[in-house]
């Protein structure tokens, strides 16, 4: 009976990793301070938790990716025992000794679709977002020695600017046919983050024909136009801004 | 969800502070407060994950006291308190 009541138990604890076991405990021991300040209004004798620490008793297991535990349960025996000290600490030392939170502008990676191997990495070298690679790229460290060739960092710069493109997709507000100073025909499509890539030459496709891109920036991209490009009616224009934006635009044109 | 016969953690730790009031004795005209304490407690713990996917940390004293074919695992908690005198935890 008792080995069956043992079984039965030891399917109800729960493997939980450190990071999420202390962030709970930090949850906990914030809500035990307001309490205790709410108790303070009223009743003048209250305490405050200057230091905790607990021993636990528990059984890491490590599946190759990440170290987990599981509490000890009533009988087992031959735990390991682990102790969380938490310190009071100032606001001072919390500046010191952490971060500045994300900025509004910046990217998680958690955000981008990156291969879980170069996430492992990259969480190992305690980079999370797309500013601390911007970090790390300012003191000349180059990812790919440091990370033992597992980081593809191409492939990284690739998918962030992926990300960073959808976050500012571009925006058509006009498309308008004028004749440029050789008198020679050009469509004029205006908007908003257009061609936000710099270095890279926006290519644009006309009734499926190519057609020459005359000039492009952030508000307006020139599409040079041949006799045959534009027919009365619908026309379809395709162009590529960048590698990661596609603006598909029918122009009408009135016979 | 964490076993009913358990508490959130922070609980645990609000009621072992829930010291009385100063304690006075008007004939001698004493008063005598705890200014702070430190205290060491054997905990059972039972840790899981809420709806919510965040881990809850249930915890209570030692529940029985009588001997039984195999103990509870016991878990200690140790931490130090200090009386506050006003609502900034000075």
């Amino acid at each position: 009976m008792p080995n069956e009541l043992m079984i039965t138990m030891a399917s109800e604890n729960i493997a939980w990793q450190l990071e999420d076991f202390v962030d709970s405990l930090v949850i906990d021991l914030d809500k035990t301070r307001e309490t205790l300040a709410v108790k303070a209004i009223n009743k003048p004798l209250t305490y405050t938790v200057k230091e905790l620490a607990l021993d636990l008793n528990i059984f890491p297991s490590y599946d190759g990716d990440q170290v987990k535990f599981i509490t000890a349960q009533p009988g087992q025996e031959g735990a390991s025992k682990v102790t969380i000290q938490l310190g009071s600490i100032t606001d001072q030392q919390v500046r010191a000794t952490t971060k500045a939170p994300e900025s509004k502008n910046d990217i998680n990676l958690n955000e981008i679709d990156v291969d879980k191997t170069t996430m492992k990495q990259l969480r190992k070298l305690g980079v999370s977002s797309v500013d601390d690679l911007k970090q790390i790229e300012k003191k000349n460290v180059d990812l790919q020695k440091v990370s033992d060739n597992t980081i593809d960092y191409s492939k990284l710069a690739n998918q962030i600017q992926k990300s960073r493109r959808s976050q500012t997709p571009p925006k058509v507000r006009a498309a308008t046919l004028s004749l440029d100073e050789n008198n020679l025909p050009y469509l004029s499509i205006r908007g908003d983050h257009l061609a936000v890539q710099r270095g890279f030459q926006p290519v644009a496709v006309v009734n499926r024909k190519l057609a020459e891109v005359l000039s492009s920036s952030e508000g307006e991209v020139r599409i040079l136009l041949a006799e045959d490009h534009l027919r009365s009616g619908e026309n379809e224009v395709i162009l590529a801004v960048d590698p990661h934006a596609l603006i598909k635009v029918n122009v009408k044109v009135q016979p | 969800m964490i076993d009913e016969a358990f508490i959130p953690f922070e609980q645990i730790i609000e009621q072992l502070l829930s010291f009385r009031d100063d304690m006075v004795d008007e004939e001698s005209g004493m008063r005598l407060y705890i200014s702070g304490c430190e205290i060491e407690s054997p905990v059972e713990l039972d840790v899981a994950w809420d709806e919510n996917g965040v881990l809850q940390i249930g915890s209570t004293p030692p529940l029985y006291n009588v001997n039984t074919t195999f103990k509870p695992s016991f878990h200690k908690l140790r931490f130090v308190a200090q009386r506050t005198d006003d609502n900034n935890g000075k």
